[in-house]
């Protein structure tokens, strides 16, 4: 079976979506992976290392709906 | 989204050397208003929305089309992560509460400023956190989406209509972000 897109077009919840955060994903005490975003206001690429290079980040993920 | 309390803990840790950020991913529950995004220009289209309407005082990032960063994160709609300076995750969670991230929040502080002082060394732990779940706007937000939206949600209810309507003493009504099961679900008796 295909896996769906992660832009998904209609919500369907996924019942391996949780354990993919709290089993797969990187752990407390682990060394976080970073990745190239771009700057909304700004169109600049920053790397999430940049973020807690001095200080320490909060990183909240999230989207309009 | 705790949007306006998480702004206002950024506000209030942002002298104490700490960065706070809001990470644009794909849409949680594309619908008519606010489809899916077929390309950067739909996320960037949909993340301006998002700025205008929740007046969100943090840097907003976009993740690739890809998701490339939330997919390593863990891909559910609205964790937050703590990250140390250096680097060390220090805190995530599977949904976002502001009491619980600040609480976080001055331990790690504390650590950082102490450990070498005090001699401690980090472990890994784990434990449980709440929050209440607002779901007229949650609801509302389902909305602004579109009717798709609301049916996409209200099919998701009728197909979970067995657990949902027999919320668990313990940990209140099922959301998906606890591992927890009655007895009579895990086996365990």
């Amino acid at each position: 079976m295909q896996s769906s897109p992660y832009n998904y077009s209609e919500f369907v919840a996924n019942p391996e979506e949780f354990s993919e955060f709290a089993l797969h994903a990187p752990k407390a005490t682990m060394r976080a992976p970073s990745f190239p975003l771009e700057d909304l206001a700004t169109g600049e690429t920053v790397q999430m290392s940049e973020l807690w290079k001095t200080q320490v980040a909060v990183i909240e993920f999230g989207s309009f709906t | 989204m705790a949007t306006g309390a998480m702004d206002d803990l950024a506000g209030r840790f942002a002298d104490r050397a700490v960065r706070s950020v809001f990470i644009y991913t794909r849409e949680a529950h594309p619908a008519e208003n606010y489809r899916h995004h077929a390309s950067m220009d739909d996320k960037r289209r949909n993340a301006r929305a998002f700025l205008e309407h929740s007046k969100v005082r943090r840097r907003i990032l976009l993740d690739d089309l890809e998701g490339t960063a939330h997919r390593a994160y863990g891909s559910l709609p609205n964790m937050t992560w703590i990250v140390g300076r250096g680097g060390m995750i220090h805190y995530k969670s599977a949904w976002t509460s502001e009491a619980d991230v600040a609480d976080a929040l001055e331990g790690v502080l504390d650590f950082q400023a102490n450990r070498a002082k005090r001699q401690w060394v980090a472990f890994y732990s784990e434990r449980s956190a709440w929050s209440t779940r607002d779901m007229a706007k949650f609801k509302a937000g389902l909305e602004r989406a579109g009717p798709q939206a609301v049916a996409d949600y209200q099919r998701m209810l009728e197909a979970n209509k067995a657990s949902r309507a027999a919320p668990a003493e313990e940990v209140g009504p099922r959301i998906p972000g606890n591992f927890y099961r009655t007895e009579d679900e895990s086996g365990n008796r």
